[in-house]
């Protein structure tokens, strides 16, 4: 009878600390880009545990699906990509071999972060002769801040159905993203209020949706086709642009080189300047919020 | 009347009541007033700070649906050989059609149908390259598949030629397998290993009928052939990778004897991640060994290797170099070793063009060097290929 006893006083501790942990136990979370890790981070707090596959000074098209984000996919409880065939040439690879159900598409920890997006730029008909098109729209949405709403609820309901023990806490992180994020896109909106209308050129077509937000006017590329290298053609085009209607500024994503914007802006008397596509690509920008307080400072400082 | 009178004195005092009521309210409620105005104006400004943006009808996604993926590639050559009838050749060396798709929440298929040159008679042929079921949901880190496909034997030999960055394959996948490789009719489990070191370990192991190369052929009595391999992977640095593989294989031969086969790869690769379009560099390279049963007595041991560095220099540019030394199974007086160079340009993912040089010492024949010029071309929707 007491060696009974002693056994059950033992174990009672042990089956404590297991179920304590378990209920501690953080949610693991693999992300395509660092854009959402951020905001995966800013609703799951210290209860998620988030792995970004791409940095934020890489070009999300061309990520290589290396087998130790594998190893990742295959404990994920939750995936979020950006979705829209963005990382169509190295998701679906992992995927496949990542033997976590869980996962997949039409799985609870599947989540499409596009889902009520409102998309820009969806092509009436698609084909590759117009050159690294998207048929399901342009799908560099999370640089519109008011879309990070959008995919921030996404990434909520999918922790809530994996994890819904936490949904208050999920919940009160959520609503306090959206309350930051409203009151600073105001903030940014009312900086760049100055410069609405102002023409500027980009070296790709990634940037309709922050253009639409905060009244840019984009309106020529230096690659010719979305996905083709500048061809001296396609510069000279640019830089007769440039001179004739006075713009001043070309935008360049961190992952392109600056020889063909540089030698442009030598020619036509404007500037490059370099401003991130996603969280991490440089030191400054460690969450969503300092991606756009370090674009918008950039671009005021470029067009004052 | 005396009901008129008593309706008109109730309405003056209600009146009255209200008017006093609110000449109260408008002393009281200056400050609440005020607070609310300025609400308002916040509320205003707020709304004039967030412009409410005029979307376009949101389009529906009408590519979605459950059609397979669809895929065509093309493989046109031109080629020049220093020995041979023809000497100047132009020809369609294959069309692979593939059609994959996930079948359910439990497994995707995969089929991939050729149509390709017949190497003994020069004309094209159909073949079926692929055809295997998948599954995506099995505990433990598991991964079957069933059906036909390439058993992982080295790192060359689960590829395509369309997905191998030279023309032709090493000659050691030729001498001791066929030009295209090693196929197998069976079940394919993969199991991704725990290791306190936490790199990414997976273990395969293939058992099933050998389609009849130069070292293994279809067994007949229901005898089976088996292949296993370890893969290694380990991220050195941001930029750069490192695989090392074993594999083995064991099967019936020509000779109604068994073959055993042993291997080992290794592969480095550096691509810096902000810059991974316009720079690469591979270096790979990888050892066969194989003891082939003549007869009771006999065996022949022999072993083949390659090694092979491919560097990109633009976006679009790549050069390679490779050295091939390979016996053959069956014989181990025979040998070629071979240099070969490359030039790759690839305007798109989707066209590839290559000329590539090579010279080949045989001990048993004459020497000879050729040119092939090679274009890739495809279109729909491929799947992206493994790492």
């Amino acid at each position: 009878m007491m060696n009974k006893r002693a056994t059950l006083f033992l174990f009672l501790p042990v089956v404590c600390l297991l179920l304590s942990s378990s209920a501690l136990a953080q949610l693991k979370v693999v992300t395509t880009l660092t854009d959402l890790q951020s905001i995966t981070s800013l609703i799951g707090g210290d209860k998620v545990d988030v792995f970004a596959i791409a940095t934020g000074y890489q070009n999300p098209h061309f990520v290589d699906p290396k087998p130790s984000y594998i190893l990742k996919l295959s404990r994920a409880d939750v995936f979020v990509t950006v979705g829209l065939d963005l990382e169509i040439g190295w998701v679906p690879p992992l995927l496949n071999s990542a033997r976590n159900s869980k996962i997949q598409k039409g799985g609870d920890g599947y989540v499409d972060a596009s889902v009520n997006i409102p998309l820009l730029q969806v092509p009436t008909s698609a084909s590759r002769g117009q050159g690294d098109i998207h048929v399901f729209g342009n799908p560099h949405y999370w640089l519109d801040p008011q879309n990070g709403k959008i995919i921030a609820k996404n990434i909520f309901d999918a922790l809530v159905r994996v994890d819904p023990d936490r949904r208050s806490f999920y919940e009160a992180n959520l609503k306090k993203f959206n309350e930051t994020i409203d009151a600073k896109t105001r903030e940014w909106t009312e900086k760049l209020r100055p410069y609405a209308g102002t023409k500027v050129i980009a070296y790709h077509n990634e940037w309709p949706y922050f253009e639409q937000r905060f009244g840019l006017q984009i309106v020529d590329f230096l690659e010719p086709k979305p996905g083709i290298p500048p061809t001296p053609s396609q510069l000279l085009k640019v830089i007769n642009e440039m001179k004739r209607d006075h713009i001043k500024i070309i935008i360049i994503s961190p992952y392109f080189t600056t020889e063909s914007a540089d030698m442009v802006a030598r020619n036509a008397g404007g500037k490059v300047v370099t401003i991130a596509t996603s969280v991490g690509a440089n030191e400054k920008i460690k969450t969503y919020y300092d991606l756009f307080e370090y674009n918008i400072s950039q671009l005021i400082e470029a067009l004052r | 009347m005396i009901f008129y009178r008593t309706i008109s004195v109730i309405l003056v005092l209600h009146c009255v009541a209200l008017a006093g009521a609110e000449a109260q309210q408008t002393d009281s409620s200056t400050v609440a007033d005020s607070l609310l105005l300025l609400q308002l104006q916040r509320s205003m400004q707020q709304a004039a700070a967030i412009p409410t943006i005029q979307q376009a009808p949101a389009a529906p996604r009408s590519t979605l649906s459950t059609n397979p993926d669809l895929s065509a590639i093309g493989d046109f050559r031109s080629s020049y050989v220093s020995v041979g009838k023809r000497k100047i050749d132009l020809y369609l060396n294959q069309l692979e059609f593939q059609v994959s798709s996930v079948v359910d929440p439990y497994a995707r298929a995969d089929f991939m149908f050729s149509y390709g040159k017949d190497l003994n008679t020069g004309e094209l042929a159909p073949g079926l390259e692929i055809a295997t079921l998948t599954s995506t949901s099995l505990p433990y880190q598991l991964q079957l598949a069933l059906g036909k496909f390439k058993p992982a034997f080295g790192k060359i030999n689960i590829l395509h030629p369309h997905a191998f960055s030279f023309v032709d394959f090493p000659k050691l996948t030729e001498n001791y397998f066929s030009p295209e490789g090693m196929f197998m009719e069976g079940a394919s489990v993969s199991w991704l290993v725990p290791n306190p070191y936490d790199f990414f370990q997976e273990l395969s192991l293939e058992i099933g009928r050998i389609e009849s190369n130069a070292s293994l052929v279809r067994g007949e009595n229901g005898q089976l052939s088996y292949v296993g391999h370890l893969k290694n992977f380990f991220d050195l640095t941001q930029n750069s990778t490192l695989e090392l593989g074993f594999s083995g294989a064991n099967g019936p031969n020509q000779t109604g004897f068994s073959s055993k086969m042993g291997g080992v790869d290794l592969t480095y690769k550096w691509k810096p991640v902000q810059y991974n379009v316009l720079q690469s560099f591979t270096w790979q390279s990888e050892l066969l060994f194989s003891n082939v049963r003549l007869d009771e007595t006999t065996a022949a041991k022999t072993h083949g290797v390659y090694s092979l560095a491919e560097y990109q220099f633009a976006q679009r540019w790549f050069v390679g170099a490779r050295y091939d030394y390979s016996q053959y199974p069956d014989d181990v007086g025979r040998r070629d070793v071979a240099g070969t160079v490359l030039f790759r340009f690839q305007p798109t993912e989707f066209q590839i063009l290559a000329l590539e040089y090579q010279y080949t010492d045989r001990n048993y024949d004459r020497n000879s060097q050729g040119v092939i010029f090679r274009i890739i071309f495809g279109i729909g929707t491929h799947a992206a290929h493994q790492y």
